[in-house]
């Protein structure tokens, strides 16, 4: 909400600064978020005229100006194009202080120049023409100090207003807050009595007051074409409201800023009847607004309706064909109170938001309403000298029953954990409520216009402002609380962990991704979540796998000049299921290019390949009993169908690794398909993890104090075979300690359609030494094992 | 050979050894240690020649042999000494030791994981456990229980989205705006006492600028239990601060809004980076302060929501955005750093 300075201040009866105000209204919970300074706020200028042009000597774009100010002429260099001789403009002195600062004595490009021919900005003013100077009307006096040619120096403020504050929307009833908050003299508006009750020239009913509780007409005749004064436009402006030059329009705007009450003026001309009732629409009746819309109406929406049809939307916005314009010569101004859901109701159903419903959905003061209508009276009258004010009814069905809270001190206290003396309590709620009688309990009616206050935790906040939250001590009585272990959050940590160490970075992505997304990755979206309001189709669905992310990150990469990318990401995603959705933790991962990615003077690492990422895997996997590698049943159709494995944790389905569909590298237009990918269930992961810290730990293998052989074996066998089931086959030799693959090597030396494997083991006894007799015996019953199910053959 | 023939052959080596060692300079006396002691040395080859003798005589000489070998070994590196030839030649060595050392893979955690794991230490050090929340959340946990009544206009404070499917209230679910859903979900099913944390993704549907995301991060904190107070609050988030901006820093309460707490505060801490001094600093603004949290006392409606009676239980809770918190930690000055993952800056973490 904007706060103008100097309106501000109509209300309050002592000085209080712009600096002063800012401070206390930041003190209050009033966020400022912005401050503007507006009006004259120069000094040293005056209005000067321009009597001769030369070119300057030395600068093409300059000019040499003499410029009198009825007493001297002085020379002045000046770069605008709009000057010409005769023309009234602000002359700004040697000593000036303008927007920027004070003005020096300046030589430019050698010319001494003994001041400035100024720019409505140079001098901090709004709203003006910057293309150059700023060209006084010519009966414009000379001499004069230009400052009194403007509105004086003021300021707007920019105040966030949050929910609980809404009884603050108003200069009016922000200034009674600051009064309330800092014993400040509050005073309230001089608004004139209006006459009786006068003719009941238009009936007022109120069909429901649950959701009308006060109706407020005054009927003004004899207002014709009266013109906003300019106080009251200047005054609009600064709310950044654009005047329309009616007062019957402007009016309304005016005192919903100044006193928070929105209203309505009706050309009474206008309306059938007349009459005014207050009732909800009925299905199909249609209201074309004051913006020009038709809006459809049903019986959820509350309307001020004339004998015929909904003249109104009640709080949210008024009709065309019952608008004022020039030509009213009598209004109906309605001052009401509404039902704050049934406005917010209504705003929502037409898809009107305006700052009248905007207030109504927070709540007005339903005491307000004679007020307002008494300060709409007062303007137009003092608008329309011949205006005459002949009815005042005021239907007040549901009058307003304060909330009275018990409050004991002690329980505020106990609320802040602070000490706050009784009596500073006290002199807080009776500065928000008068009435408040110290007889304890304190029985504390909520005013009117603070119905937000509805408990003992209400009181405590008002007493934590009055005094100030820094009097709440940082203290604590809290009972020591151990921190229990948390399974998924741990394995999480330790996974990532995991990853960063073997070089991976850790990347966010969103997790709303688009049916392209779906379409690259060759996924479909048929049990895909989708929002029911995106941004836009980039991000339309919720996530169904962490895939597109990762190919995204690698794209933005690679475009970047990166030509190796190693990437994880943890996060979630979304599945509709029978039975609803699912919401899944998972962990992808992604690998491409040279590893460990940086190039090294030594020479070029090694290209990430399926085996790297394996090999990450079994890293990742360590301390994971029952973990192990199978053949892919049923893989997600991004993975090459020939390069994919699935991870196993016991029973437990932990994943896939592979390489990604080269189909889908390309439709995401990456050029190469080497892409290795993984992604895994963290809850496989939760479930297997002990989260007892002993239970982790591996139970130690003593190892033997005797000398330990190394033997290499080459032999060649068919190219058929699979190191798994090899390595099967030979691992239970006696006395092997280790067995390791360190060769695979094919090509014509080994003949076609075969490998030649280097096999290293490592034999060793814990009771002693063995011999080479022995070890060799191992040897030859591993080759033998090797020739029978492998049909191998040692290496020639 | 006898015996006696391989004694006086073992004492002419000892006599030519010694007085050729004498002679030798440091540059000489490698060649010298061969000549004599190396694999083909006359002493080493005297000494071979004992296999050819009987047993018994081949374990006196042996000892004889051995003994020599130790004296003279002995008499060659106190010569090595005298000349200087033992100590190692330190000046050839040409390396470029300006070369970079071998790149060993570097990856790295993500900003946001690195602050929030660190606020979580914080926390448990605290006493405070770990839970977790769905994103996609319900209406009621979201805000119903959260004091947000539906047709409340604190609900327009959060943009929400919105997900095409209905929870079994038959409300549209939608995605969590804030991590509070989880005092809810968490108070449901565990009795008071209960101090919690939880960290995790929210959203909120507003176009994306230097310093709004629609995804976004926070952490939540509550604690619930007989006579909590605001002091409780603020102690808490007090000795959370310094342990994390040092014990030198402060914190400040201000009067905020949010619908689940009453009274409601809006925390800022101490400047560390100015020490409240600088009124050119860029992260405080030269206020001296950083906002940091929102905070509050549990409102009684929250509890009630709960299940418990609001004049026996009481609690507190903070939020805090994490986004916030490691933009003034690393220096990053526009949100959307944080989720274009370009590798040349996850690379600098």
């Amino acid at each position: 909400m904007k706060i103008q300075h100097s309106w501000l201040m109509d209300f309050i009866g002592a000085p209080l600064s712009v600096e002063d105000l800012i401070v206390k209204l930041t003190r209050l919970g009033f966020n400022i978020e912005g401050i503007k300074k507006t009006g004259a706020s120069f000094s040293g200028v005056v209005v000067g005229q321009i009597l001769a042009i030369e070119k300057h000597p030395n600068a093409d774009k300059l000019s040499l100006c003499g410029v009198g100010d009825g007493t001297t002429v002085m020379k002045v260099v000046c770069g605008a194009k709009n000057i010409a001789v005769g023309q009234k403009i602000l002359f700004a002195r040697v000593g000036a202080v303008l927007a920027e600062g004070t003005l020096k004595k300046a030589r430019i490009r050698g010319v001494e120049s003994e001041g400035m021919i100024c720019a409505a900005e140079e001098l901090g003013l709004e709203g003006y023409d910057n293309s150059g100077i700023l060209v006084l009307p010519e009966n414009t006096q000379l001499g004069v100090d230009a400052a009194s040619l403007f509105a004086k120096p003021d300021c707007v403020l920019e105040v966030e207003i949050t929910p609980n504050l809404a009884y603050c929307l108003s200069h009016y009833a922000l200034a009674r807050e600051l009064c309330a908050f800092y014993n400040l003299p509050f005073k309230q508006p001089a608004v004139p009595e209006l006459p009786g009750s006068g003719d009941l020239r238009v009936p007022i009913k109120i069909e429901d007051s649950g959701l009308c509780g006060r109706y407020t007409a005054v009927v003004v005749e004899n207002v014709s074409a009266a013109k906003t004064p300019e106080w009251l436009a200047g005054r609009l402006r600064a709310m950044g409201s654009n005047p329309k030059n009616n007062i019957l329009i402007d009016v309304s705007n005016y005192v919903m800023y100044e006193l928070g009450q929105p209203t309505h003026c009706f050309d009474l001309a206008k309306l059938a009847g007349p009459e005014i009732i207050v009732r909800p629409a009925k299905a199909g009746e249609i209201l074309k607004s004051l913006d020009n819309q038709d809006l459809k109406l049903d019986g959820a929406m509350l309307v001020i309706a004339d004998k015929d049809k909904p003249a109104a939307l009640a709080g949210v916005i008024g009709g065309m064909d019952s608008a004022v314009s020039d030509t009213t010569k009598a209004v109906l101004i309605e001052s009401a109170s509404f039902n704050p859901s049934a406005v917010r109701l209504s705003s929502r159903k037409a898809g009107v938001k305006t700052e009248s419903s905007y207030r109504f959905e927070r709540g007005t003061d339903p005491e307000l309403t004679v007020l307002a209508a008494r300060r709409m009276a007062q303007i137009i009258l003092e608008a329309a000298p011949g205006a005459k004010v002949i009815q005042v009814t005021d239907n007040y069905p549901s009058k307003y029953a304060p909330k009275v809270i018990e409050v004991r001190p002690e329980r505020v206290n106990a609320i802040l954990g602070a000490e706050i003396p009784e009596k500073e309590i006290f002199a807080c709620l009776k500065a928000i409520q008068p009435e408040l009688v110290d007889d304890k309990p304190w029985r504390f009616p909520a005013p009117s216009y603070r119905r937000d206050i509805d408990s003992v935790w209400d009181i405590a906040e008002e007493a934590a402002r009055y005094i100030g939250y820094d009097v709440i001590p940082a203290r604590s009585n809290m009972p020591v609380m151990r921190a229990c272990a948390t399974p998924s959050y741990e394995v999480t940590r330790e996974l990532k962990n995991r990853l960063a160490y073997l070089g991976f970075s850790e990347v966010y992505n969103y997790d709303f991704i688009s049916l392209r997304d779906f379409r690259n990755c060759l996924l479909n979206e048929e049990n895909a979540v989708p929002l029911k309001n995106p941004l836009s189709t980039d991000f339309q669905f919720m996530r169904t796998a962490m895939v597109a992310g990762a190919l995204k990150t690698l794209k933005f990469n690679l475009n970047r000049g990166r030509s190796s990318v190693s990437v994880f990401e943890v996060g979630n995603i979304f599945r509709k299921t029978d039975k609803g959705h699912s919401e899944e933790t998972m962990c992808a991962g992604l690998m491409y290019g040279a590893f460990p990615g940086e190039e090294s003077w030594r020479g070029g690492s090694a290209m990430a390949d399926f085996y790297h990422l394996k090999g990450v895997l079994n890293y990742i996997f360590s301390g994971y009993g029952g973990f192990r590698f199978e053949k892919a049943k049923n893989p997600p159709a991004y993975f090459h169908p020939g390069v994919v494995l699935e991870m196993k944790l016991g029973n437990l389905q932990a994943g896939y690794l592979g390489m990604l569909n080269p189909q889908a590298a390309m439709n995401s237009d990456l050029k190469d398909n080497q892409i290795y990918y993984f992604e895994l269930p963290l809850k496989a992961l939760v479930s297997a993890y002990k989260p007892e810290f002993w239970a982790r730990l591996p139970q130690v293998k003593a190892v033997s104090s005797f000398p330990n052989t190394w033997r290499d074996l080459s032999v060649v066998m068919d190219d058929k075979f699979e190191w798994a089931e090899i390595e099967k086959e030979i691992s239970k030799a006696p006395d092997l300690s280790a067995v390791k693959l360190i060769d695979v090597y094919k090509g014509k030396s080994v003949g076609e359609n075969l490998k030649s494997v280097t096999i290293r083991f490592n034999f060793s006894s814990m009771d002693k030494t063995l011999t080479d007799t022995e070890i060799n015996a191992h040897i030859a019953a591993i080759l033998a094992k090797l020739g029978l199910n492998f049909n191998a053959k040692l290496r020639g | 050979m006898t015996p006696e023939d391989w004694k006086a052959k073992l004492s002419l080596t000892r006599d030519s050894f010694l007085s050729a060692l004498i002679k030798t300079d440091s540059a000489g006396i490698a060649e010298f240690e061969t000549k004599y002691l190396g694999r083909k040395g006359e002493l080493t080859l005297l000494l071979r020649d004992l296999k050819d003798f009987p047993i018994e005589d081949r374990k006196a000489l042996g000892a004889l042999g051995n003994a020599l070998k130790t004296e003279l070994s002995a008499a060659l590196d106190a010569r090595k000494t005298e000349t200087g030839a033992g100590a190692v030649n330190l000046e050839k060595s040409k390396f470029d030791l300006t070369l970079a050392g071998y790149p060993f893979p570097r990856g790295g955690l993500h900003p946001l994981t690195i602050v929030a794991d660190k606020m979580y230490d914080g926390f448990q050090k605290l006493g405070f456990s770990i839970a977790e929340g769905p994103l996609i959340e319900e209406d009621y946990f979201n805000f119903e229980a959260l004091n947000f009544a539906s047709d409340h206009p604190a609900r327009d404070m959060q943009d929400t989205f919105y997900v095409d499917l209905k929870d079994s209230r038959g409300k549209d679910l939608l995605l969590r705006t804030h991590t509070s859903p989880v005092q809810i979900r968490t108070l449901k099913n565990q009795e008071p006492p209960v101090r919690v944390v939880s960290a995790g993704r929210v959203f909120r549907s507003e176009a994306v600028d230097a310093s709004h995301s629609f995804a976004f991060h926070q952490m939540e904190g509550f604690y619930v239990d007989k006579n909590v107070s605001m002091a409780d609050l603020k102690w808490t988030l007090e000795a959370f601060m310094k342990d994390l901006f040092g014990s030198s820093a402060k914190i400040s309460f201000s009067p905020s809004f949010f619908p689940f707490v009453e009274p409601g505060a809006q925390v800022a801490v101490s400047c560390v980076f100015c020490k409240g001094s600088g009124a050119a600093c860029p992260v405080c603004k030269g206020t001296g302060w950083i906002e940091l949290l929102g905070a509050g006392v549990i409102h009684p409606n929250v509890i009630k929501a709960c299940g418990y009676d609001p004049e026996k239980w009481s609690g507190f809770a903070f939020g805090a955005g994490i986004e916030r918190f490691a933009m003034l930690l690393y220096g990053i000055s526009d949100m959307r750093m944080l989720y274009e993952n370009d590798l040349r800056i996850l690379k600098q973490l």
